[in-house]
């Protein structure tokens, strides 16, 4: 038998070895139809190349094709675009608000091309507002912000007849200064999130059980916001991140969330145009990646996008219940639908965890230790955080997905991972998170303190928390203490969200239960007191992947990140074909060309016509050159061609064995090496 | 030799040319409605059905560009719209003849879930009303109602699987929505493979069609792409304005057999949004319209196409003088023409317009055309004669193609000199000539037009032509077996494109053709490199041969058409692409 340690390396071997649903891609019934305020993605990371400050990415208007000609997608506007921060219990609601809205104008309104002549159509510039009071005031911070052309093709971009540049300076020229310190870009931008939509949503084929793997939001753009904050400017008191006082400083957590609204109302007018007036109604919202996709059933999708994170709570006799008992878990579980999708077979929540512990839907969890001693001073504990954790029997995710997606984890017991805890998962462990801001419900929530992981260390993981948790878990280098030190991935989701991290694989797994056993709650395969805690069943929800496990697009080193947008007659512009055009002819000139029906300007002749197995072609050549002749059906089809090759001037015969042709009425045809006719005739074959 | 000799002598060339061989017709083609996907209307279909010749299929897709793979959500007919197909079949009536308008609710069958289908339950199920009237809107009759609409193509798990639907496969559910409405007509509303075909990444790179430097490749930007489509069977006697069968037609090219068709998309004036939907009220506003192909992609330019969407065609005329000069003097001609913006646009080198016809007639833009001809004896009682069709055809100087594609878009064309092949003109386009189309009804403007008289071509005839008209008038005027006289008589492909329009026919590349001057041609008003003087040269010059082998490359569509209702392929499957 292999050593517990042997047992703990292959684990983590086989996790480190691997590395990936559309995120909130027509997510909900009536933003489907509105994709100009489809929220797609919320990204919040600590730059890599700049560990001062904070890259928030909101990305709108989903699955663009990169030909989406001749209108191709931008923002909209008469749209409010809005990225949301919180970073202070204290005070209810938005602490700081970026708004975007955006105008288009045409340059040149006589043509239907996007771009022609240096001038561009639908061209979209912005201005960028800024709250520091919730919203109450907002002060112009950027005006007349470039959002690039499309990236049309060669010849709209590079040509003299379109715009003469390179995308990539037409990029370069959208990045801002803000008035208040941020950088900023509005773009098109590859589309950063990778899933196998196909699969997922057929009744959650992930991986694909029959077929191979295809990321379906491969070869599409979205449009980005893309900031870039100082931590100062972010940071409640204004503190920069060297003021903090350890690397999960519970001053440094952001809860961020983007939105789009629109005004209440839309009037079409007769003549095409439309007015909008009315109070400002949101119509999309995103905080955790997937929540409004395959957590909020389709009969309350479309309220959820109009409600505020700060309106949970108060929602949560609605929305509780589907994080508490959340409708992917019944795919994870015998006793339920598990066996209906076979793609989750890997995945088994714990249904007797210690022995003691069932967290299956409808199931009781944690519930029965409600108001005991055993957690007394822990987060469990209600004289601490109220009965937010423990609302109800029959609650059994209330204390793993529910905080994830509404509170952020605190640094506390039971949220440490089970190194340093002797077998109970209540002890104190080793920390590996803090991005506790029980502010509002649904954010992506980021400590700004935690450091970077660089994306080229061997040590990077997608999986972000999960893999940093394993580490903390099972390599020596930081299971030795329940010490608080970095661990590579700590700045991963769900501690904020970098472009690599892979959320679909993440979100399954942590409804599979693995944050329950980081913290100590095993799979049901473990005995209580064994020394190995990593069971088959542990290594199976690990080493689970929907089979497409990173983005089709490298990302970029610096700001903006994100990859630039596809280009509309590249590999991604549809359906190959070969063709290849033929050559233009020069025009006649007015005397050569397929004269009659006796050969043309070059006399050709065919004896004996009407033909029987052969016959011998004769015309009087001009000038040297290549020669090819033809011979066509009377339906236009090339049935023969007698000869290519090069000839001189000077009378010329060609004999032609016609024995396998049919008998019928044919035309023979000579060009020249332009295609240019130089004699056709009629042929009978009897 | 005479002038037919010398055409029969370029006929085997030419077939060569015309063999079975795209542009999104009207995908995202509007600045509002590219946003409004679910209104969008992108192509519309009328030809007479090649399995059951009495009977008409017209067919108007909406919502472009789907992936099949788009859920949660996938794509439907939107509620609170009005999909509606208009048929004009009489010119004495002013507005539509006969109306179809369809109208979808949706349903969750299970709220519980975030899937689309699970344990034979269907979330977003939608079913609908149709509704016919035969007065010009004045009344409806409900002919169908709890129409279904088959559900998106997701997977097998969801189609055929025990946890999905359990459903023997997708054709079978498709089958099942294919339905008989009470007052005759055959209908199928649901999702289908998109069939139009089109490099459109290329062509909205200015104009690159055929892709001049990409190593041989072109590329389809709607295959595997999936539209919603209304696909409807009528009986002819249904559409013909005097209730007669096809059988009762007095040619094939009979004017009291045409009809004009178009589609559109309507919502309500006033949508208020609230905190978790909206509600409409107010008076239904026309958002999208579709009539001929590409006419508001290619033809309109941006500032005026969402005024152009919100019209009828029985407006059209009435806003000439916003709209007519782009027909007049159309964009795409600049780029055909080595005095204007020709050389901008090497794929269209081949396309070159008549700038000197007959050594007298100049169709670039701002220049003359057949205006010189005006009020003269020699377009006495044709058509463009005022004292039978008015001004309309000549309507002033510099409006060179206010002859041809003016009409083609606006009024049909009718069978009367100049609108007939050079077969039998002698040389003279403003003679008599051999007839090929008769899609004349000037009520209203851009319309699909159909003269239903016209007999089908077999889709699997070796003649057929996804080239359309243009292969009928090849064929009038150069296939022996068509180009010895002037009579009317059937030539292969003239139930084609611009004559309503099949599935196949690649309108994309006859527009293109048709801007460069191929229906000019045809009529006998040949290319610059013919010597009207030289009477040994055959009219079929290389500049014609450039035009009629010009080809955007992508030629046909990704998936093969249905031989009988509702003859669109089914939609793409989501696992599948």
């Amino acid at each position: 038998m292999k050593t517990t340690k042997n047992l703990i390396a292959t684990g983590a071997w086989v996790l480190a070895s691997l590395t990936s649903l559309a995120s909130s891609h027509r997510e909900a019934p009536l933003i489907a139809n509105d994709p100009l305020a489809d929220n797609t993605d919320v990204y919040a990371f600590r730059s890599p190349d700049d560990p001062n400050s904070i890259i928030i990415i909101a990305n709108y208007v989903p699955m663009q094709l990169p030909h989406g000609g001749p209108n191709y997608y931008s923002f909209g506007e008469n749209i409010r675009y809005e990225i949301h921060i919180d970073n202070n219990v204290g005070t209810a609601g938005d602490d700081i608000i970026y708004r975007f809205t955006f105008h288009k104008e045409n340059e040149d309104p006589s043509t239907f091309f996007n771009v022609r002549l240096g001038m561009q159509n639908l061209k979209t510039t912005y201005t960028l507002e800024r709250s520091i009071d919730g919203g109450m005031t907002f002060q112009a911070i950027k005006l007349n912000g470039i959002v690039p052309p499309n990236n049309i093709g060669a010849r709209s971009i590079e040509g003299g007849a379109g715009l003469n540049s390179t995308y990539a300076q037409l990029m370069a020229n959208a990045f801002h200064a803000t008035s208040t310190g941020e950088t900023v870009f509005c773009g098109p931008v590859d589309d950063p999130f990778y899933v196998d939509l196909a699969g997922v949503f057929d009744l959650g084929d992930l991986p694909r059980q029959n077929g191979t793997p295809k990321d379906g939001l491969a070869c599409l753009n979205v449009s980005a916001i893309v900031l870039k904050i100082p931590i100062s400017t972010l940071q409640k008191d204004g503190l920069n991140v060297s003021a903090a006082t350890s690397i999960l400083d519970p001053d440094f957590v952001i809860g961020v969330w983007a939105s789009a609204s629109r005004r209440t109302m839309r009037t079409l007018n007769a003549d095409g145009t439309q007015d909008y007036m009315g109070p400002w109604v949101q119509v999309s919202r995103l905080g955790m990646p997937l929540t409004n996709e395959a957590v909020i059933p389709i009969g309350s999708k479309d309220q959820w996008n109009g409600l505020t994170p700060y309106e949970d709570l108060a929602n949560i006799a609605t929305f509780g219940n589907y994080f508490y008992n959340p409708e992917l878990a019944l795919y994870m579980d015998d006793d339920l639908f598990g066996g209906a999708v076979p793609a989750f077979a890997p995945l088994r929540i714990q249904r007797n965890s210690l022995q003691g512990f069932d967290f299956g839907n409808g199931h009781s969890g944690l519930y029965p230790l409600k108001g005991t001693a055993a957690v007394a001073g822990t987060a469990l504990d209600d004289a601490i955080f109220g009965t937010l954790l423990l609302p109800a029997d029959n609650s059994p995710r209330s204390v793993d997905l529910w905080p994830i997606f509404h509170t952020g984890v605190p640094n506390m017991r039971p949220y440490q991972l089970a190194t340093g805890k002797n077998g109970d998962p209540l002890a104190a462990g080793k920390p590996f998170i803090n991005n506790f801001l029980p502010n509002g419900g649904d954010m992506l929530r980021l400590n700004m303190a935690v450091p970077t992981t660089d994306r080229n260390s061997p040590a990077f993981s997608p999986l972000g928390i999960v893999a940093a948790a394993v580490s903390g878990l099972t390599d020596p280098m930081y299971n030795a203490t329940a010490s608080l030190e970095f661990i590579p991935n700590m700045d991963g989701f769900p501690n904020g969200r970098r472009l690599e991290d892979d959320v679909t694989r993440i979100e399954l797994q942590a409804v599979g239960g693995v944050a329950l056993a980081a913290i100590g709650l095993w799979y049901d395969d473990y005995t209580a007191g064994d020394p190995n805690p990593v069971t088959q069943q542990l290594l199976n929800v690990l080493t689970y992947s929907t089979g497409v496990d990173a983005n089709d697009m490298p990302f970029q080193g610096a700001f903006p990140y994100v990859a630039m947008p596809h280009s509309g007659t590249g590999e991604c512009s549809g359906l190959a074909i070969s063709y290849t055009q033929p050559a233009v002819l020069d025009p006649s000139d007015g005397q050569v060309g397929m004269d009659n029906l006796s050969g043309g300007a070059m006399g050709l002749t065919a004896f004996p016509n009407p033909i029987g197995d052969r016959t011998t072609f004769q015309f009087d050549l001009k000038a040297d050159g290549d020669i090819r002749m033809e011979i066509y059906s009377v339906t236009g089809k090339l049935v023969a061609t007698p000869f290519v090759g090069k000839l001189t001037t000077g009378t010329r015969t060609i004999v032609w064995d016609a024995s396998g042709i049919a008998a019928g009425t044919y035309l023979a045809k000579a060009v020249d090496a332009h295609g240019v006719l130089l004699g056709a005739l009629k042929l009978t074959k009897q | 030799m005479n002038y037919r000799t010398l055409l029969v002598s370029a006929w085997v060339a030419l077939s060569a040319l015309t063999g079975p061989s795209a542009w999104a017709s009207s995908h995202r083609e509007a600045p509002l409605i590219a946003n409004d996907p679910l209104a969008d209307n992108t192509d519309l279909y009328c030809f007479r059905s090649p399995d059951d010749p009495n009977y008409i299929t017209i067919i108007a897709n909406y919502i472009p560009a789907q992936l099949a793979f788009g859920g949660p959500n996938y794509a439907s007919f939107g509620e609170g719209i009005r999909y509606e197909i208009h048929i004009d079949n009489n010119t004495l009536t002013a507005g539509d003849d006969v109306t179809y308008r369809f109208t979808f609710t949706k349903t969750n069958q299970d709220p519980t879930t975030f899937f689309n289908i699970r344990l034979g339950q269907q979330n977003l199920l939608t079913m609908y009303t149709m509704e016919k009237s035969t007065d010009g809107g004045a009344t409806w009759t409900t002919v169908l109602t709890n129409g279904l609409v088959p559900p998106p193509n997701i997977g097998p798990r969801s189609i055929e699987g025990a946890a999905g639907l359990g459903a023997g496969s997708y054709d079978a559910l498709i089958a099942a929505a294919v339905l008989t409405a009470s007052s005759g007509e055959t209908v199928y509303c649901g999702p289908a493979d998109d069939p139009f075909f089109v490099d459109l990444g290329g062509i909205f790179d200015l104009g690159d069609a055929p892709r001049q430097n990409n190593g041989g490749i072109v590329r389809d930007g709607l295959a595997r792409t999936n539209v919603h489509s209304i696909c409807l069977k009528i009986p002819i006697s249904l559409l013909q304005k005097d209730g007669l069968d096809v059988s009762m037609a007095s040619s094939i090219l009979d004017p009291d057999f045409v009809i004009g068709v178009w589609a559109s998309a309507s919502r309500p004036a006033m949508r208020t949004l609230n905190t978790s939907g909206y509600t409409e009220s107010g008076n239904w506003v026309q958002v999208s319209r579709l009539g001929m192909p590409l006419t508001n992609e290619a033809v309109i330019p941006i500032g005026s196409k969402d005024q152009w969407n919100a019209m009828t065609p029985y407006q059209d005329l009435a806003n000439i003088a916003t709209f007519g000069n782009y027909f007049y003097n159309p964009e795409l001609a600049l780029y055909m023409d080595d005095d204007l913006f020709g050389g901008a646009v090497p794929a269209f080198t081949g396309l070159r317009i008549q700038r000197n016809s007959l050594q007298g007639f100049d169709f670039g833009n701002g220049h003359s055309g057949l205006y010189p001809l005006k009020g003269t004896a020699a377009v006495a009682g044709t058509a463009l004669d005022d004292a039978i069709f008015g001004t309309l055809l000549l309507p002033a100087d510099n409006s060179p193609r206010s002859v041809d594609l003016w009409p083609i878009f606006h009024t049909g064309v009718p069978n009367l000199a100049p609108y007939q092949l050079a077969t039998g003109k002698g040389g003279n386009p403003l003679a008599a000539g051999k007839p090929f189309i008769n899609n004349f009804l000037p009520n209203g403007g851009d319309m699909l037009r159909l003269n239903m008289a016209v007999p089908v071509t077999q889709r699997n005839d070796p003649a057929f032509s996804s080239l359309g008209i243009v292969a009928a008038a090849v064929s009038g005027l150069t296939d022996p077996t068509y180009a010895a006289d002037a009579s009317l008589q059937f030539i292969p492909n003239m139930d084609g494109f611009p004559n309503g329009r099949r599935l196949e026919d690649d309108v994309t590349r006859i527009e293109l053709q048709a801007v460069g001057g191929v229906a000019l041609a045809a009529i006998g008003l040949w290319y610059d490199d013919y010597n009207a003087g030289n009477p040994n040269q055959s009219p079929v010059t290389n500049l014609l041969v450039n035009v009629l082998q010009y080809s955007t490359g992508v030629e046909a569509n990704d998936a093969a058409f249905k031989t009988t209702f509702p003859y669109v392929a089914s939609p793409w499957r989501g696992t599948d692409i």
